[in-house]
């Protein structure tokens, strides 16, 4: 376990042991942070609970698996705490910043700069090459073309072959690695990755799995990742699992 | 990086990208082609007028700026009396006739004074009208009807002799003798238009002056107005077929770019998720789109240039008589009126882009 000391969920925050399910690290202040988080989607009139009060803290460079069956809100609880969907009630902190509390242009300038993502789906714009893929997260961040931190990043993916193909000429474990690469191209606090090897053979999944924990030991970065995969939970620090839009417990990965 | 994006989303459909291009070339086209045809008519019908060497002409009081409009024709009598003016060099008495059979012509009927005041044309074959039947044409029209001089030539159901073709320029591009159009559109002693020369242009005012007193209800204009008043705006009716004309190129444009971009977007909609994951903002989004459609317009105004001038050598080439001008100043024009009509059609597929939920957008299939 890379992260030295944790603490059982119970005793962080002052939260009841029912809601604060995850393990943290002790006397640091999280990184990622949700009380009480309730998400609702309404299918015509009425209003479809995928969150249901989840309470959950993930530590400045832990790795955080979150598991569940399809549907139990994993997804949701990833979009919510990226930013991506607003949450109904409670609070999201990342980074001290609550997002709840943000408008969608607010919260879009903080995940450009705090977050990072990885999907199950690559979701590389199809029409860039791999370069392209990951240089447009840098200008989109604002600080222009970093080659420096852009050699570095597709250096430590093994990508440096492959920058000039389209996602069209590349495997999916490639497309992954650059995914994960435009994910972090920007050194994100955050790296939320939704079923990132739902979509690869055994071989690319295990490649994938290795460098995300190259990435938080190495690193330091902070992983939150979706999986069904119960092989991938041991690379993580810590496993969560989710049923019915709630966190039902947390165990440590080892 | 934001030109390689527009730049390889241009690139990633060529084929919509190919018809976008040829819609907004087409837009230009019609739009510059329509206006250089309206305005090189008139430059060059001007030009002609010009090119008579007359310093005024005088027309009967309804007459407007398209000359041979009008059905008033005036006596001839009258040249005696504008040649007796002050400063008057030469009176030429012209009958003008409209020829609609093989094409839309203006013919002269002119006896010698038109040569006292155009100085004469200048021959490239053949000899000047002496016969009643004789005709001359100019090059171009010769050219456009093959005629050549020696040749029977059938206008107005009269046969004529081709007896000279002369170099064009000089007012119209067919000239028959004034008496026997008199007798062949039953206006005998009549005369449709008067060309004057001054003895020295600077007398010009001068003359006008007297005209007007003597003739106050005729039309008298300097040619140096006649000419610059020939502009579609002096036209009536052609500004409005040329407004109306550059509207439908601009429809036509806007419903392209505006079909190209909403297909864009749709089938970008998960990109556009990717974008706004990655942090972008809707300004980021909506100006992408923007960029786009403005790429694809710029290609297409460039296509529209060339297309304009293939289709004025294609003309040209069919109907020689014909004048098309295609100014830099209406080039910039239709780009213009082409961009905006390309801003103005992405402004709705953008803003929906950019409103899109990008939890939507990330699971759109």
């Amino acid at each position: 376990m890379a992260i030295a000391a944790t603490i059982p969920s119970a005793q962080f925050g002052g939260l009841r042991p029912a809601e604060c399910q995850g393990l943290v690290k002790k006397s640091v202040e999280p990184i990622l942070k949700t009380e009480n988080l309730w998400k609702l989607y309404r299918a015509g009139k009425v209003e479809v609970p995928a969150l249901r009060g989840v309470n959950f803290a993930v530590q400045p460079g832990e790795s955080v698996a979150v598991m569940g069956p399809s549907g139990c809100g994993k997804s949701t609880l990833l979009y919510v705490i990226g930013g991506l969907a607003s949450a109904s009630r409670g609070t999201v902190l990342v980074d001290g910043n609550d997002l709840a509390e943000m408008s969608d242009a607010e919260r879009t300038k903080l995940r450009r700069s705090k977050i990072g993502f990885v999907f199950q789906r690559f979701n590389l714009l199809p029409t860039m090459t791999a370069k392209g893929n990951i240089a447009i997260a840098q200008y989109i961040h604002g600080d222009g073309f970093d080659p420096h931190r852009f050699a570095v990043v597709t250096k430590l993916l093994g990508l440096e072959g492959r920058l000039n193909h389209k996602p069209s000429e590349m495997s999916g474990g490639e497309q992954q690695r650059v995914a994960i690469a435009r994910a972090i191209i920007n050194e994100p606090k955050i790296l939320l990755a939704d079923e990132p090897t739902g979509n690869l053979d055994t071989k690319n999944s295990d490649v994938v799995l290795e460098m995300l924990r190259q990435l938080n030991k190495e690193l330091g970065q902070t992983i939150v990742m979706i999986t069904h995969n119960p092989e991938a939970v041991t690379y993580f620090d810590r496993v969560v699992h989710m049923r019915d839009g709630v966190i039902v417990d947390g165990i440590p990965a080892d | 990086m934001m030109g390689e994006l527009v730049f390889r989303n241009l690139l990633h459909r060529p084929i919509r990208t190919f018809i976008g291009v040829l819609a907004i070339g087409f837009e230009v086209m019609l739009i510059v082609f329509i206006v250089g045809l309206t305005s090189g008519l008139l430059a060059e019908t001007a030009k002609r007028i010009e090119g008579v060497g007359a310093d005024i002409m005088l027309q009967p009081s309804s007459a407007g700026v398209l000359i041979g409009m009008s059905n008033a024709p005036m006596p001839i009598k009258i040249r005696d009396r504008l040649a007796e003016l002050q400063y008057v060099q030469s009176v030429a008495p012209v009958l003008l006739q409209f020829n609609s059979s093989g094409g839309v012509e203006l013919v002269y009927g002119i006896d010698k004074t038109f040569d006292e005041v155009s100085g004469g044309f200048v021959f490239l074959q053949g000899r000047g009208l002496e016969g009643p039947d004789d005709l001359l044409m100019d090059d171009l029209a010769a050219k456009s009807k093959n005629s050549r001089v020696g040749q029977k030539f059938k206008l107005f159901n009269h046969d004529w002799n081709v007896v000279g073709i002369v170099e064009h320029g000089k007012g119209s591009r067919i000239f028959v003798p004034l008496a026997t159009l008199q007798d062949l559109s039953g206006s005998t002693d009549k005369a449709s238009l008067f060309f004057i020369k001054c003895t020295r242009p600077e007398h010009t005012e001068d003359v006008m002056a007297e005209m007007r007193a003597i003739l106050p209800n005729y039309t008298v204009r300097a040619v140096k107005e006649y000419v610059s008043l020939m502009t579609s705006t002096n036209i009536p009716g052609l500004n409005v077929f040329v407004d109306a004309m550059i509207s439908l190129a601009v429809c036509i444009g806007l419903l392209v770019i505006f079909l190209t971009m909403y297909t864009t977007v749709i089938e970008r909609t998960r990109d556009i998720g990717v974008l706004k994951s990655l942090g972008a903002n809707s300004p980021f989004i909506v100006r992408a789109l923007l960029f786009e459609s403005a790429a694809l317009c710029l290609f297409g105004i460039i296509a529209g240039v060339g297309l304009s001038y293939a289709a004025r050598a294609s003309f040209l080439k069919v109907f020689p008589t014909l004048s098309i001008l295609i100014t830099t100043e209406w080039v910039l024009r239709a780009g213009g009126i082409a961009l905006f009509g390309a801003i103005l059609g992405t402004i709705y597929p953008a803003w929906i882009a950019s409103r899109r939920d990008a939890v939507e957008a990330l699971t759109f299939d």
